[in-house]
């Protein structure tokens, strides 16, 4: 199989399996208990926690552990007090999206190459406003947010409400799901209060996240309970996944710059073998991501064409996967219905082989061909 | 042929010219496809047998309900793949409204009534025979086909095709005696794997669109069907069957109600001797000879001697449900029944209609009776069905028709 959907899930590298393992069986103590075997569970969380923080500029405090992304962005948006303002950029994730208008958020627009459009922003905060929510890199087109910029622009708004006097909190959450490889990510220097991270995307255990959470910034608890994660998030430590997790952060950063430099080589390779397509992604882009539209062609089509000659893609077409309704993302980006049904996203990863890539461009190039054939016959 | 091909054609692409014609100049068939098996097999059959085929998925409901997610999204992605599979183009067909009009809403105001209504047969008749196949004529269509299990007997006087006119239609079915001197319709029959007759729920629909139906696996059996299905690696053939009203899918019917009718807590009664055995949510949530979901607690001993009770009556005035324990009890059983809405298929059929062949239920056994155009007799008791449901009608393997039981 030619697996180019890394962005949907990754497979748990065999290292961080190895490091789990362990946690299951022999080391399986609740960290809160009082004898010597399970304070050295506790310590060996304590320790995980670190060097995922540490991968992001943080300090094991820092980091509250959920139970993926989803639960993370959830959680992040509990730092809104009473009748407070949200801005959220239109292309996120839905878990972001679907909490933000629960807050009777407001969605900041994107300019055509997918980047925020930072005027928009600028008009849209308010007074009220206390929470903007931009991701690092967009999940369906990998576009990665400039979030510096947008970070000088909220502490530039911060000083203007502190010289009059008001004091209503500016928070800057950032999705960090898909970036984390691929990425080198710094909460001090990027200016972020809350940041959200997934080990299912970086070849980690699926159902672990974190959220990295400023001092200054209080949160209200999703869960009560036992009282863990600082009180943000009660229920036993799930140790396995941490440990798990802190694998894959350390391999990740270990390979980050190999990695970008291979992917960059494979997605150039797959665009100049490639035929008959228009690239959307043209720009500002994770080096794995490649969304490209075939035009007057059903990506569905595609989609179960090439799962017949065992490759995985997928589509921001109006499909199962969406529930039949055709991705925000690109229509954000001002891409045609046409162009939408037609569009391929390619993520490339370390499933993968250049030998694969030469392979998928043969496969693909020869379905949207037999495709088009079918098509004209119809006609 | 009541189209030709050309004029079919015209109709779907106004713009071709006439030399594409001679291409694609095979009769036209819309299949609906659902994603499962039986429809998955119809629309491969139909291409093999030469057809120019397009796969249709109805969108008839999408909503989820409390704890159930409507699955419509993952069945239209495996009757889509399907489809793509078979090289045939497929196209969604949003019926949603019409449904819930014509279907649903039919159904709860049934339901409010205390009857027992059977959504399956309206939706047959209200929309896959008639919407989804007046939209398929006006596409061009020449035939609409369907994964139901069931045949159509054709006569070659009646100005239906021949075969050679009609690649792979199944073979001519004689016709009974009874139906063969008035026959300028199409008939229904049974289909040849008697455990999947669906005749039951297809009873109502016209003849119109039945003249223009297909359906491929009538003369096949569920097993065959099945191996059909995986000797040409269609990969739902393991996907699980559903069951009964489709969009209610698991949740049961009861919590499908609950959503749209206020629960009116009511008695249980024991209808011999009139105590209170319990208490339920709403009388018109009850359907005779139920015997599930009933909570009762009432006078110990009465109770727990291991036999349960049914449900013989409601009493949707007082909202009250009477259940009973004694399979024997009178009401339980009828030797008649009375019918509304009935529906004869075939012109020219006359009542009274002797020695017939009576079906209360999906897949029940068939009974003996007459029936004088208003009310069947039958031979022997039957158990009384709810009313509501529908009574279907036979000859031998035509179906005859049928109504609803007052």
């Amino acid at each position: 199989m030619i697996y180019l959907d890394h962005a949907a899930a990754t497979p748990v590298s065999k290292k961080v399996l190895e490091a789990m393992t362990p946690y299951f069986t022999d080391d399986f103590f609740n960290p809160s208990a009082a004898y010597l075997p399970a304070k050295k569970v506790a310590h060996d969380y304590g320790e995980a926690k670190g060097i995922i923080a540490h991968a992001i500029g943080a300090k094991a405090s820092d980091l509250i552990i959920t139970a993926g992304a989803t639960e993370a962005n959830n959680l992040a948006f509990t730092a809104i007090k009473q009748g407070g303002h949200v801005l959220y950029l239109e292309t996120e994730h839905d878990s972001v999206r679907r909490v933000a208008e629960n807050c009777s958020g407001e969605a900041v627009k994107v300019l055509d190459n997918g980047l925020i459009d930072l005027a928009n922003l600028k008009a849209k905060i308010s007074d009220e406003t206390q929470l903007i929510s931009i991701s690092l890199a967009n999940n369906e087109l990998g576009t990665i947010q400039p979030l510096a910029e947008v970070a000088q622009i909220i502490r530039e708004i911060k000083i203007d409400r502190m010289k009059r006097g008001v004091k209503t909190q500016l928070l800057l959450h950032s999705d960090a799901s898909q970036a984390l490889n691929l990425l080198d990510i710094n909460v001090a220097r990027l200016g972020i209060d809350l940041l959200t991270l997934n080990a299912a995307k970086v070849y980690g255990p699926k159902g672990v996240g974190a959220l990295y959470v400023s001092h200054d910034v209080r949160l209200k608890p999703l869960t009560v309970g036992g009282g863990q994660e600082n009180g943000l998030r009660s229920g036993t430590e799930n140790v396995p996944g941490v440990i798990g997790f802190a694998k894959a952060i350390e391999i990740a950063k270990e390979h980050l710059n190999g990695n970008r430099k291979k992917y960059a080589n494979w997605r150039r390779i797959l665009l100049s073998e490639l035929q008959g397509y228009e690239l959307i992604n043209k720009k500002h882009t994770l080096d794995n991501f490649i969304v490209l539209c075939y035009n007057g062609i059903d990506a569905e089509r595609l989609v179960f064409l090439l799962e017949e000659k065992d490759i995985c893609v997928a589509t921001g077409a109006a499909c199962a996967a969406s529930k039949g309704v055709r991705s925000h993302v690109l229509k954000a980006i001002g891409l045609s219905d046409e162009q939408i049904a037609g569009s391929l996203r390619i993520t490339l990863g370390e499933t993968n082989t250049e030998e694969q890539i030469h392979e998928a461009a043969r496969i693909i190039n020869q379905v949207v061909h037999d495709e088009k054939e079918r098509i004209g016959g119809y006609e | 042929m009541s189209r030709s091909s050309s004029n079919t054609l015209k109709a779907v692409r106004p713009s071709l010219q006439s030399s594409k014609n001679l291409l694609t100049s095979k009769p036209t068939v819309f299949v609906g496809m659902s994603g499962g098996v039986d429809s998955s097999v119809s629309a491969l059959l139909l291409v093999q047998q030469g057809y120019g085929v397009t796969g249709v998925y109805m969108k008839n409901w999408s909503k989820d309900l409390p704890g159930m997610k409507c699955p419509w999204a993952e069945d239209l992605a495996d009757a889509k793949r399907v489809a793509v599979k078979l090289g045939i183009n497929f196209e969604v067909w949003d019926f949603e409204e019409e449904y819930r009009k014509r279907v649903v809403d039919y159904m709860i105001e049934e339901f409010k009534k205390g009857n027992t209504p059977n959504p399956d047969i309206m939706c047959n008749q209200e929309i896959k025979f008639k919407l989804f196949y007046e939209k398929a004529m006006e596409r061009g269509a020449d035939f609409i086909a369907t994964g139901h299990y069931a045949r159509v007997g054709k006569n070659n006087e009646t100005g239906a095709l021949s075969k050679e006119q009609l690649p792979g239609r199944s073979s001519q079915v004689p016709m009974s005696g009874r139906i063969h001197q008035a026959q300028f319709s199409p008939t229904l029959l049974r289909a040849v794997d008697e455990n999947k007759d669906q005749t039951y729920f297809l009873y109502r629909i016209s003849d119109e669109a039945l003249e223009h139906t297909i359906f491929p696996i009538g003369e096949m059996t569920k097993p065959e069907v099945k191996k059909l299905a995986e000797k040409h690696g269609l990969h739902n053939a393991y996907k699980k069957e559903s069951m009964g009203v489709c969009f209610v899918g698991e949740v049961g019917m009861k919590d499908f109600l609950k959503e749209y009718i206020d629960i009116k807590p009511g008695e249980i009664r024991e209808v011999e001797s009139g105590h209170v055995l319990g208490y339920h949510e709403g009388a018109v949530f009850y359907t005779i000879g139920q015997r599930h979901g009933l909570y009762l607690d009432g006078e110990k001993g009465v109770i727990n001697d291991g036999m349960p009770y049914y449900v013989v009556k409601k009493d949707i005035k007082n909202n009250i449900v009477y259940v009973s324990k004694n399979l024997n009890d009178d009401s339980l059983w009828v030797d008649e029944l009375k019918l509304k809405d009935v529906i004869i298929r075939g012109m020219g059929l006359k009542h009274p209609l002797d020695n017939i062949l009576v079906r209360l239920r999906h897949r029940a056994p068939l009974v003996p009776a007459d029936f004088d155009g208003k009310t069947i007799h039958f031979n022997n008791k039957v158990k009384r069905p709810a009313s509501g449901q529908s009574a279907v009608i036979y000859d031998g393997e035509t179906c005859l028709g049928g109504g609803i039981i007052a």
